[in-house]
């Protein structure tokens, strides 16, 4: 598909008409060829994606590249890792991590809520993620940020892979998130392993992680 | 003893079959199976001697204790993993460059001599000894192993310094002139030397 892995840090992304190329604002390092750029105010989804932008707060502004060429995309000197959607499930990534992806891809803004009634509202609140997350639906590539690079882990049925919810990063097919908490006496008295509050991944997919506990 | 492996060169792996590894509070990313988290205590785990040691001295140490069975996943601030074994003899690490430390190691405390009093970094160092693999971290990027021997005496930078192992003596130089005084010094006025024979990890970056 439409983008390369340059170095850990930047991504080229070929542009040709009917294959544009949405990305974060001011994420452009270089282009070659006829390229032009147009700010996207609303996102897709129509007016309830843009209604859920507006109240969640999961807003980054972006903007399309047009035209033909290659354009390169990096942000803050952060890691960028390219992943594949085949269409079998959604990507799940926070707004901010999201340096770019292909305009076909649909995106949308999730409430965690719905995911999980009140524990993923709980998971948002306590993770420090947001009540919000973007989700991406389609056939194509999106390119995520990360602080260190990222690793990926297989999610498969049976097994439950458990992620530190500040070293998560994305994750990638029919993949549910819960909240565990695992909280005693010993947090409470400032004691604790610092790791109470963890993220189950079940399903079958992919998550990716970062190597830091930073956030974007 | 635990395998301990990395991913690529920021992530380390561990395997755990019903054994336990200690490691930084804070530091799992990301594991599989059946692990459960615990705060190792006071003293990092090695007894009330070295809690009190500890506390007197400030050189703290947080290490939690991780058991069960599966792959545990450690990293910390994206900095670079490098694995040191110990076979029997003593590593002088920095507290906070401490990843994790397999099964049968355990930790200390040191005097460090007047070193620490003006690098920041305390006058006293943690020491690791036992059997077993002990991983430590590198800010900035790849840590460098530089050798000590007899002949060759080698000076770093205390900000730069991770860890050292081996028969080294370390002492402390100055280099301060009426320069440093008015603050037109070269910024390089404190060192430490390691005389002996062993190996220093630095790290590229000043803390």
């Amino acid at each position: 598909m439409g983008f390369t892995e340059i170095n850990h840090k930047v991504v080229a992304a070929d542009v040709a008409p009917g294959r544009e190329v949405l990305a974060r604002r001011g994420a452009m390092l270089a282009y070659t060829g006829a390229v032009g750029f147009a700010p996207v105010h609303a996102g897709q989804g129509g007016l309830g994606g843009m209604a859920g932008r507006m109240m969640s707060g999961e807003q980054v502004p972006m903007m399309v590249a047009q035209g033909t060429g290659t354009v390169y995309y990096g942000h803050r000197g952060l890691h960028v890792t390219v992943v594949e959607l085949d269409g079998s499930g959604p990507l799940t990534v926070e707004a901010d991590r999201l340096v770019a992806h292909d305009a076909h891809l649909q995106s949308a803004v999730v409430f965690l809520g719905s995911q999980g009634g009140l524990r993923g509202a709980v998971r948002g609140a306590v993770s420090g993620q947001g009540l919000f997350t973007t989700q991406l639906h389609g056939v194509g590539a999106a390119a995520v940020l990360s602080h260190g690079g990222t690793i990926a882990l297989d999610v498969r049925p049976g097994v439950t892979t458990t992620v530190d919810p500040q070293a998560f990063v994305a994750h990638v097919g029919q993949v549910t998130a819960d909240i565990s908490l695992n909280a005693s006496w010993r947090d409470a008295v400032g004691r604790g392993s610092g790791e109470a509050v963890q993220l189950k991944l079940t399903g079958h997919g992919t998550v990716f992680v970062q190597a830091s506990e930073q956030k974007i | 003893m635990q395998p301990f492996r990395l991913h690529g060169t920021r992530i380390l792996e561990v395997d755990l079959r019903g054994g336990s590894v200690r490691a930084a509070t804070g530091s799992m990313i990301a594991y599989d199976g059946d692990v459960t988290f615990k705060n190792a205590g006071m003293g990092g785990g090695d007894g009330l001697r070295a809690a009190l040691k500890r506390r007197a001295t400030g050189e703290s140490i947080a290490l939690m204790q991780c058991s069960g069975t599966g792959v545990v996943r450690f990293a910390k601030d994206a900095m670079e993993v490098l694995l040191v074994e110990l076979a029997g003899d003593t590593l002088r690490a920095e507290s906070e460059r401490l990843l994790a430390l397999s099964d049968g190691l355990s930790t200390d405390v040191a005097f460090a001599g007047l070193r620490g009093a003006s690098s920041g970094q305390g006058l006293f160092t943690t020491t690791v000894s036992g059997h077993g693999v002990a991983a430590l971290l590198s800010a900035g990027g790849p840590p460098i192993a530089l050798e000590v021997s007899p002949q060759y005496p080698l000076v770093v930078d205390p900000d730069a310094f991770i860890a050292s192992q081996g028969q080294l003596n370390q002492t402390f130089v100055t280099d301060v002139s009426w320069r440093t005084l008015v603050g037109e010094g070269s910024g390089e006025a404190f060192s430490l030397r390691f005389d002996g024979k062993g190996v220093v990890y630095i790290q590229p970056e000043e803390r």
